[in-house]
């Protein structure tokens, strides 16, 4: 009998993680009213491109928009005190703009966490990144993961550009932040 | 163990290496495949708990033990005995920050650097001479390798997924130096670092790129040092407010410099002050402002002849200087770092 060969990734026998997959946090019927939190993960024109749509919100559909605070490190997903920060002051979360290689997982893994905690959230998305912003989804026990992809890249657009995207964004982001679809 | 080669398998082998291809655990090149039997030669050479967790990614739920690292580093191609050097190049790479952050996913793609120093160099015959940044030297070749095949077995980041790299670099998994103390005029690195003299020791950090400085006609230490600044201050690797960088100084260089009265921290502190470029030739390529996050970008005034810094200090975080290659000719190389570095040497422990 030969020896078996070793595996090297730790995982043999693991089961593939499918898990229960998502629930997500229950939708307001409409945004009147209800507060917006702002994640800012400090990625080129991703302020800009979240407090447009945030203002866009506040005119067309009037919410109140509240930015938590930015997420400093947008490599990795947020600390669990922002986290809780974010559902304290918020009822719905828009966060973005992934568009590297570890903001665009880290973000999802932020938007699968919020709504775990019961915050419907909106993740913007390069869609460069579509195939790792998927994998930490499945890797997050939540295949298929809904989030808003846009047009890559982001972080050349001026600041009309911006604006445009911001309009483009909003259906989407309010059909996926409400139970009205 | 030694075999006449009518002993062997060869059938056998090649199955093996394509089961390992079949897994998904190959970086492109073949795998040695790992059995228990060779791994426990690994773990005894290394001293250490197989169960001792040497990193972690939260964010992926993954986590290295030293078994797994072993598993690695044997199917990297590794000798048992270059096991301690692994070990103590990936320690290194954990104190860089961005290697426990998003470093491994990053688009930037980066290599690691691996510099090791010491007695170690000479027993396991690595490379501290000609054609040092590879190839052709089995411990400079698979040490380097096996910390690409931790990252990407036991974190689970493969190119394409998780790995984001737009181009990621040439060297990368790669990039293991032993310094070449015999020729160079100053300490060894990992003294600098703070491990005493004598001592094996291992530094890494995390590269963006290489980049030659071909200088072969100078005797004036400032002439060769401005060529050394110009290719410093570049551009291109200019994204935030400051950079970093390194240089692998072949022993000419070194010795010019030395002999001219430089030791690491005078050619530093000359590099620092003069590697940059003006605010105004810094217009021309979008970069002469910064954003509140430290991000260059075009700014608003087209820019005038101030001299920005690419290095924000003289520390020997933010310009490592290694002595490498052969001594015949004056080829060096800048190196970029990804972040910062560490300014850490860790030991080569062995029982």
């Amino acid at each position: 009998m030969p020896n078996a060969i070793l595996d090297p990734t730790g995982r043999a026998g693991t089961a593939s993680a499918a898990g229960p997959g998502l629930e997500l946090a229950p939708r307001p019927a409409d945004l009147a009213g209800v507060r917006v939190g702002l994640m800012d993960n400090t990625k080129h024109n991703a302020a800009l491109l979240l407090a447009e749509i945030g203002n866009l919100l506040a005119a067309e559909h009037g919410v109140a928009v509240t930015v938590a605070a930015t997420k400093a490190n947008f490599a990795a997903p947020a600390p669990a005190d922002l986290v809780d920060r974010y559902r304290e002051a918020c009822d719905v979360v828009i966060t973005g703009v992934g568009d590297c290689g570890s903001c665009s997982a880290s973000a999802v893994a932020d938007g699968i966490v919020l709504e775990r905690a019961g915050v419907p959230t909106a993740v913007i998305c390069s869609d460069a990144f579509v195939v790792t912003a998927d994998a930490m989804a499945e890797l997050r026990g939540a295949p298929g993961y809904h989030y808003i992809r846009t047009a890559h890249p982001v972080a050349v657009l001026t600041t009309e550009q911006v604006r445009q995207r911001a309009k483009q964004l909003l259906p989407e982001v309010v059909a996926l932040l409400t139970s009205r679809q | 163990m030694t075999h006449a080669a009518g002993d062997l398998d060869p059938d056998a082998a090649q199955a093996a290496i394509e089961y390992c291809f079949d897994q998904g655990w190959s970086d492109g090149l073949p795998l040695v495949p790992a059995t228990r039997p060779l791994v426990e030669k690994f773990l005894a050479a290394a001293g250490r708990s197989p169960d001792e967790i040497i990193g972690r990614l939260p964010q992926l739920d993954r986590t290295v033990t030293v078994e797994l690292a072993a598993i690695n580093a044997a199917m990297a191609g590794c000798l048992p005995e270059y096991f301690p050097v692994v070990l103590a190049a990936w320690d290194a790479l954990m104190h860089e920050r961005s290697t426990t952050g998003g470093g491994w996913q990053s688009t930037s793609g980066p290599a690691p650097l691996i510099v090791v120093n010491g007695p170690v160099r000479a027993e396991l015959g690595l490379n501290a001479t000609g054609g040092v940044f590879g190839p052709g030297f089995r411990p400079n070749a698979t040490i380097s390798r096996a910390i690409g095949l931790i990252v990407r077995n036991a974190y689970g980041l493969h190119p394409h997924e998780l790995e984001q790299a737009t181009q990621g670099l040439p060297g990368r998994w790669s990039i293991c130096l032993a310094e070449n103390e015999e020729e160079s005029p100053w300490p060894p690195l990992a003294s600098e670092a703070g491990l005493p003299a004598g001592e094996s020791g291992v530094t890494a950090t995390l590269l963006r790129t290489c980049e030659f400085v071909d200088n072969r006609h100078t005797a004036s230490a400032e002439q060769l040092l401005a060529d050394f600044a110009d290719t410093i201050g570049r551009s291109g690797a200019w994204i935030f407010r400051y950079a970093g960088a390194g240089i692998v100084f072949c022993p000419e260089h070194a010795q010019l410099l030395a002999s001219a009265g430089f030791d690491r921290a005078a050619v530093r502190s000359w590099l620092a002050e003069r590697s940059g470029r003006s605010t105004a030739e810094l217009a021309g390529t979008g970069k002469d402002a910064c954003d509140a996050n430290g991000v260059r970008l075009p700014g608003e005034h087209g820019g005038d002849g101030e001299f920005q810094r690419m290095l924000p200090s003289a520390d020997p975080q933010h310009l490592l200087i290694a002595v490498a290659g052969a001594r015949n000719a004056g080829i060096s190389m800048v190196v970029r770092l990804f972040g910062g570095w560490s300014g850490t040497a860790i030991p080569v422990i062995r029982p």
